[in-house]
């Protein structure tokens, strides 16, 4: 349907261009500090743990659990038109740090907090993409 | 700010202190009320804690005179929410109650994570998988206050809310339905902050500022378990505190019910029933006029009208000064605690309030 605008893409900041261009090659990347090894998210320029300013960015494994999700019936924005009903999600990594994404390739109906999960990337315009995760088949 | 001024027989000239807060795109708002009233200020400023502003302001007045910078302190909110969203079809002005530079740019429009509803209903879920807490809970917050609301003539809502009126309402954001939320409006409301031997002398008895907290989850919404364990607990450990009063001391809780999951997790927070039991205990009917906690009396932000809290602050202060008759009051209210909530959802504060005997 041509009436629908496209999917909506992340405008990165400089704190947060490195996360983004790794992205578009199917990386999840995730700061780490240097000095006392804390992972955390979203990307900031200092440790929120103990303020240095010296980090890396590491890749994460991918996978992680829901922490929690609610399912959009409402739509805000009309690119979403035809993915509604669809679950926004706080996926909380293995490697520690929380982030908001979806859980797709389920019913919304069947996802569950605690809910086992892998990452998996969203192709938008431009070749920008954009993570969101999957239930891990047990 | 009129009908506070004349509640308390004071002039406008007796005011020298104005710390206020309007919609989010309203720069400087204290200043604005101080041209419109034709004062200057010794003391003025306006807040950005959102919905927990209200609350804040009437802490930071008593600070503001304790201090010996003013005397006489107007706190005041005043939005146009409704207006800006339903009185033309254009849906977009929604949007505009947010300025474009302050709307997320990322992690967050790219996902279709939108708006307060869909970051409460992380909060809700949580809940509801940790604590067995149910859409059945929620419904007796929204109809309680609901009940309460058709006391109040002043109320926007004029109807009951029946249990199946509830689960047949559309979803916006699971598990919140229409009726978890609360509504949109036009708004204002005002109190005034003096000392008590001042107030002894006004028109209308004073209520006694007992206490007052705050506490501000600033890691974040998402962050460690600040959605499941709410910054009511600090915020009203220190309220509590200043107050000498504990939650089993308080006769009626006005609490910020911009979501009725919300209302539930304060609720245990402030420690009127044990964390994870608050869906039992609003179930026991605990917040209804006769209940153990008479909780939002006017109808709340879910029925009444949705004014960041300041209506809060506003019907605690007529059910410690007993001018309701015995349909609307809290019969024998001596303390009131008052929540507000709100920023990016990590602010809170608290006040407690008695009766002036």
């Amino acid at each position: 349907m041509s009436d629908i605008p496209e999917m909506p893409v992340p405008e990165p900041s400089p704190e947060t261009e490195a996360f983004w261009a790794a992205a578009r090659e199917e990386r999840l990347l995730v700061p780490r500090c240097d000095a006392c090894g804390f992972n955390w998210f979203p990307p900031a320029l200092a440790c929120p743990r103990c303020a240095s300013e010296h980090y890396s960015w590491v890749e994460a494994s991918g996978r992680g659990t829901v922490f929690t999700f609610t399912v959009y019936h409402r739509l805000y924005d009309g690119a979403f038109k035809n993915k509604i009903p669809y679950v926004v999600a706080v996926i909380e990594l293995e490697e520690g740090p929380r982030l908001i994404s979806n859980v797709v390739g389920i019913a919304p109906e069947k996802v569950r907090c605690d809910m086992a999960v892998q990452v998996v990337f969203d192709s938008r315009r431009d070749g920008i993409k954009v993570p969101q995760f999957v239930p891990i088949e047990k | 700010m009129r009908r506070a001024l004349d509640d308390a027989g004071l002039k406008v000239s007796d005011i020298d202190g104005i710390i206020s807060r309007g919609p989010d795109d309203i720069y400087t708002h204290h200043q604005a009320m101080g041209r419109r009233l034709g004062i200057n200020a010794t003391y003025s400023t306006s807040l950005d804690n959102g919905g927990a502003s209200q609350c804040v302001a009437v802490g930071l007045a008593v600070m503001a005179i304790d201090a010996g910078l003013c005397t006489t302190v107007l706190c005041g909110y005043g939005r146009d929410s409704w207006s800006r969203t339903h009185a033309s079809q254009d849906a977009h002005l929604q949007a505009a109650l947010v300025p474009q530079d302050q709307r997320p740019h990322e992690f967050a429009p790219e996902y279709g994570y939108f708006g307060a509803v869909g970051m409460h209903a992380l909060a809700a879920r949580r809940h509801m998988h940790e604590y067995g807490t149910t859409r059945e809970h929620f419904a007796q917050v929204a109809i309680t206050f609901r009940e309460h609301a058709l006391r109040n003539p002043d109320a926007v809502m004029k109807h009951p809310l029946s249990r199946d009126e509830y689960f047949a309402a559309r979803f916006i954001a699971e598990p919140y339905g229409l009726y978890d939320c609360s509504l949109l409006s036009d708004g204002a409301g005002a109190v005034i902050v003096t000392s008590t031997e001042r107030a002894r002398d006004l028109r209308a008895p004073p209520v006694l500022i007992k206490g007052f907290g705050a506490f501000n989850n600033l890691r974040g919404w998402i962050a460690d378990r600040n959605m499941i364990e709410t910054a009511a607990r600090r915020s009203g450990e220190a309220a509590y505190r200043m107050a000498g009063l504990g939650p089993e001391q308080i006769d009626t809780a006005q609490i910020y019910d911009c979501f009725t999951g919300w209302v539930i997790a304060q609720l245990e927070d402030y420690g009127f029933c044990a964390k994870g039991e608050g869906g039992p205990f609003v179930a026991s009917g605990a917040l209804r006029l006769d209940g153990q906690l008479p909780a939002n009396t006017s109808g709340g932000q879910l029925s009444e009208a949705h004014v960041e809290g300041m209506l809060q602050i506003v019907e605690a202060v007529r059910q410690l000064r007993h001018t309701y008759s015995p349909d609307r009051q809290v019969e024998g209210a001596e303390t009131a605690l008052v929540s507000g909530h709100g920023g990016t959802l990590v602010c809170h504060s608290t006040l407690v309030l008695g009766a002036c005997t």
